[in-house]
């Protein structure tokens, strides 16, 4: 057994990069703190979507003519199917609340501020390519509810003053939902997000790893700063054990409610009312109040002015401070849009019943 | 900084070459390669992306649609029909689906085609005929008869579509 390690090693010369992985010091006070395994939790939430996604593949049809019966077939006939389909789609919505959760926690603990910039914009870029993953991935089973969500939602991206007729077109692959959207939507979904995503996880990790983690803010987790645990076992058993809590529940919501598959897409049905996505939801109902001319403002200012400022805030906070209850400008502000979000998700959830 | 002003290596493993360009010739070289890099990738990336663009932004095809006889459309009232017709999608024949509103102003001599998608978002509005209007169930947008709009989100009234009759058959171009 040594001896093959050791011609592993000589060759691949692995073993030092692999020692210093596992050893690395995590300090004391981030040990079974559940804020601190968020992170841990997005990243395995992200390995459950690539394995059940892999797997969905075998048996997917990206046609207009075929993707809903396979999804049906998926779902209902084949041997286990309700349960892959299941997790993968409750694990994007686990995937968007954990990393929305991780987020806040690096924003209330001022994680983002200098030297941890760059760690901040990748998990900014992240945050934006999951939502592109649940956008693409809604389209797929080609059923009521993504044809409708995506025509739409395309339809959104066309309110881009001067070129949105093009942006809308390019989207879909020409001026109509049909097979090029399908196959656009299924290529991004299934190639290019999951690429993209493993690449900036990685930048991701590397700044974490060589930053390490940002300073305590409470006096308790303070005094334990200098005290420090390897990264295996401590950390990688707390993330694991969190991560089948996380499966298990996955498993158990898939069970006892199976992934949702609605009538096949129809062009001609007026009853329908569209609706996105829950996460998405209180955008759309924002969408109501902002008639004609006004509605750039809604799909395209404000869109562009909250991702603005999420990249830009590490440069605009710089200051020394990280406790929240010290900083109230960052504190209202998170709160405010919190409540905002809160607020209009409920009034469309009332609406559609 | 030339190449034997830096620290020396370990005997063991050899010596920089004395001889090689300093690293400013070098460099020099290397905006060269930079530029021919640049250009490589231009090369490759424009036609990448004329080839996802694609057919994009080809105008579809227009195509004349079935709405019904003149006798089977109501001359005072609005009709609604779904029509179906077999199309080319991309790379597919199918059957392309729609809905279009049909409704004369002067007593079924002629008449008028609305196209059933609304202008704001894309769904497919409802005839409401004890209020006389069109209505979006998306965003509460609602529309006259003739597709003007009366209130809610549409920025332009419904789309109109070039109607002709031919042998007692009303065509409609989608």
């Amino acid at each position: 057994m040594n001896r093959t390690f050791q011609w592993i090693d000589e060759r691949t010369g692995l073993s030092g990069p692999i020692r210093a992985f596992f050893n690395y010091p995590v300090p004391k006070y981030v040990h079974r703190n559940f804020l601190y395994t968020l992170g841990g939790l997005t990243l395995i939430s992200f390995s459950l979507q690539v394995i059940t996604g892999i797997l969905l593949v075998f048996y997917y049809d990206p046609s207009t003519e075929g993707a809903y019966n396979s999804v049906d077939y998926i779902t209902y006939i084949l041997p286990l199917g309700w349960l892959v389909r299941g997790i993968h789609h409750y694990g994007a919505s686990a995937m968007v609340i954990l990393i929305s959760l991780h987020m806040l926690r690096t924003y209330y603990y001022s994680a983002y501020k200098k030297p941890r910039e760059i760690n901040w914009l990748t998990g900014v870029l992240l945050l934006f390519l999951v939502l592109a993953f649940g956008f693409t991935g809604y389209l797929l089973p080609w059923d009521q509810k993504g044809y409708w969500a995506t025509k739409v939602g395309t339809e959104i991206a066309g309110s881009v003053p001067m070129m949105g007729a093009y942006i809308t077109k390019i989207m879909r692959g020409g001026a109509d939902l049909g097979q090029a959207t399908l196959t656009r939507f299924y290529a991004t979904h299934v190639m290019l997000l999951p690429t993209a995503v493993a690449l900036l996880i990685a930048v991701h990790i590397f700044q974490l790893r060589f930053h390490g983690m940002a300073p305590p803010i409470t006096e308790r987790a303070k005094a334990q700063s200098k005290k420090f645990l390897p990264f295996f076992p401590y950390w990688v058993v707390t993330d694991l054990i969190a991560g089948l809590g996380l499966l298990a529940l996955l498993v158990y919501i898939s069970y006892i409610n199976r992934a949702p598959l609605e009538f096949p897409a129809d062009p001609t049905s007026s009853n329908y009312l569209p609706r996105p996505e829950w996460y998405f939801l209180f955008f759309f109902q924002l969408l109501k109040y902002f008639p004609g001319k006004l509605e750039p403002v809604i799909t395209i200012a404000i869109p562009l002015f909250i991702f603005g400022s999420m990249l830009l805030l590490p440069f605009i906070d710089t200051s020394e401070e990280r406790r929240p209850w010290h900083k109230p400008v960052t504190t209202l502000v998170s709160i405010f849009y919190i409540v905002v979000i809160l607020v209009f998700t409920y009034l469309a959830m009332a609406e559609f019943g | 900084m030339a190449i034997s002003d830096l620290p020396p290596l370990d005997p063991e493993k050899g010596e920089w070459d004395e001889k090689a360009l300093s690293r400013r010739d070098f460099l020099e070289a290397a905006v060269v390669f930079g530029t021919l890099a640049g250009a490589g990738a231009v090369a490759v990336s424009v036609p990448s992306m004329r080839f996802l663009v694609g057919k994009s932004l080809e105008p579809p095809v227009a195509q004349w649609v079935e709405l019904g006889k003149v006798s089977d459309l109501s001359a005072n009232d609005v009709t609604r029909v779904n029509y179906s017709v077999r199309g080319t999608d991309a790379w597919r024949e199918v059957t392309k689906r729609g809905t279009v509103y049909v409704y004369s102003d002067d007593g079924g001599e002629s008449f008028v085609a609305l196209d059933g998608t609304c202008t704001h978002l894309g769904c497919i509005v409802q005839w409401h005929d004890d209020e006389q209007k069109y209505k979006c169930p998306c965003h509460a947008g609602f529309f006259t008869r003739e597709g003007e709009v009366i209130s809610g989100p549409p920025p332009r009234p419904l789309r109109e579509l070039p109607v002709k009759t031919e042998n007692g058959v009303v065509f409609a171009e989608i």
